[in-house]
């Protein structure tokens, strides 16, 4: 279980990730309540929702450094 | 200078709307609208799918493209006038984006004979895979990487708006293959499969999808997405042109995707639109052509649309004859999207509140159709490229005004 870098509120990576469709072209769909991430500096953090990771957008090392 | 049809294209106009008038069905019309068919991949219900076989079958489909690739070899302005009549009925008959363009400017022959002639059938589909959640207006600060194994590259990262990602059949994806590069230097291109593995789709639901925008809509999606890629790979094959060169690529394929009538169209339907409504409607028995404010308006917004269709024309025109074309896209991308806000905000201020009311009021004018396109009209100014990306590039490019430089650092005493 990770856990948001903006809210720390609970997030299950596996959820977030997990297969519940496939669209036509056969590439794979999530449930996009589960959660979503970001790719910075080689790393995925997860968050539990849009707006969390639009904050985290705007100011990363803030958020990871607890600074922000 | 003439800027009359010749009998040839007027007859070839009048061909296409007959078409048009015997087989857009109400039920064609509905699945080929993006807005109505956000449940269902657009274009590929079986009235779409039988009307573009029809439609591919006239040679209406890749006509500027050389017919060793399955295109007609014909030229852009027979392209304009079809796509012109289509586009007001509702239906894309465009190659869908920057990908072919690309392809015949940078792509091997081996891509060329695969994907050209399976886009204009429709068989295959691209959506595009540039923008990314922390890079703001300047696609330059890309971050998704392809890293070179052997004879493959492995792709990490994501993507943000890829919004035909849940309809398409491949992707045209820019991912940074040199991170030691300058930032606009070690950027690649890649075409490849949506079932490739690792991939995965994450619904974003727009303004337009509450309530979902009626038919007639013509700006905005319902849907866009966020793409991720975890260790996909891919062969080395799929790069489109040189590694390391692929901004040059990027920027050559968006300007040239930005030469034609669809920027230009959905604007100016709007233009149609609001005149066809004002001569059938009457507000308590009052016509609103009568008032003059409203007919001063409307000729106003008539003017700037001529406007987006002589910028379109002499476009087309440096195209068809080999000349330079380098910031000319990037003009129409800027007045034709602004347009397209002004004259759905005018249409909105002439039908008075009734005009901001959406689908789901009972009072709603037209099934909402004017209200849903203000809202969505927001989009087509910062999609493919926001209108403050495209100024600056009219600015350098066309006007050879320096770049910008960052201000120096001012170091405190």
């Amino acid at each position: 279980m990770a856990k948001c870098p903006v809210c720390q509120g609970a997030v299950d990576e596996a959820a977030a990730k997990a297969q519940t469709g496939m669209t036509p072209g056969g590439a794979k769909e999530v449930d996009p309540t589960m959660g979503t991430r970001q790719f910075h500096d080689g790393t995925w953090y997860y968050f539990d929702s849009l707006d969390c990771r639009n904050k985290f957008t705007r100011n990363p090392d803030g958020y990871l450094q607890g600074s922000a | 200078m003439d800027f009359a049809y010749t009998a040839e294209q007027e007859a070839l106009r009048r061909e296409v709307r007959q078409f048009i008038k015997d087989n857009v069905t109400p039920e064609v019309a509905d699945e080929t609208n993006p807005e109505t068919a956000s449940e269902r991949p657009r274009g590929t219900g079986p009235a779409a799918a039988a009307l573009y076989k029809r439609i591919y079958e006239r040679g209406w489909l890749g006509i500027t493209y050389p017919k060793a690739y399955g295109g007609q070899g014909g030229d852009r302005l027979t392209q304009y006038i079809v796509e012109e009549e289509f586009t007001r009925a509702g239906i894309n008959i465009t190659l869908g984006g920057s990908g072919a363009p690309a392809i015949m400017a940078a792509g091997t022959e081996e891509q060329k004979q695969f994907y050209i002639p399976r886009l204009i059938k429709r068989e295959v589909s691209f959506c595009l895979g540039f923008t990314e959640p922390h890079a703001g207006a300047d696609l330059a600060n890309l971050r998704c990487s392809a890293v070179r194994d052997g004879d493959d590259y492995v792709i990490n990262g994501q993507k943000m708006y890829t919004s035909a990602a849940h309809m398409s059949t491949h992707i045209y994806l820019m991912a940074r293959t040199d991170r030691n590069a300058a930032k606009h230097d070690g950027i690649s291109i890649f075409l490849f499969p949506m079932d490739t593995p690792g991939i995965t789709v994450r619904p974003l639901w727009t303004i337009q999808n509450n309530p979902t925008a009626p038919a007639g809509t013509t700006y905005g999606n319902s849907r866009t997405n966020e793409t991720f890629f975890d260790d996909v790979r891919i062969h080395k094959s799929c790069l489109l042109g040189e590694e390391n060169k692929g901004w040059r690529v990027g920027s050559m394929g968006l300007n040239l995707d930005r030469v034609g009538a669809a920027r230009y169209l959905i604007s100016v339907r709007r233009d149609e639109d609001i005149v066809n409504w004002v001569k059938r409607n009457k507000f308590d028995g009052f016509a609103p052509g009568q008032n003059p404010a409203i007919r001063d308006k409307i000729a106003e917004m008539w003017i700037e649309a001529q406007v987006c269709r002589l910028m379109t024309m002499r476009s087309m025109s440096i195209v068809e004859r080999g000349g330079k074309f380098t910031y000319e896209g990037s003009a129409e991308k800027v007045w034709a999207p602004e347009h397209g806000v002004r004259i759905s905000e005018a249409i909105t201020q002439m039908l008075g509140p009734y005009g901001s009311l959406l689908r789901t009021s009972p009072h709603a004018i037209e099934d909402g159709v004017f209200a849903h396109n203000v809202m969505g009209s927001f989009q087509s100014g910062i999609n493919h490229g926001s209108v403050q990306v495209m100024r600056d590039q009219v600015a350098r490019r066309g006007l050879e005004l320096p770049s910008s430089r960052r201000p120096k650092k001012v170091e405190a005493k």
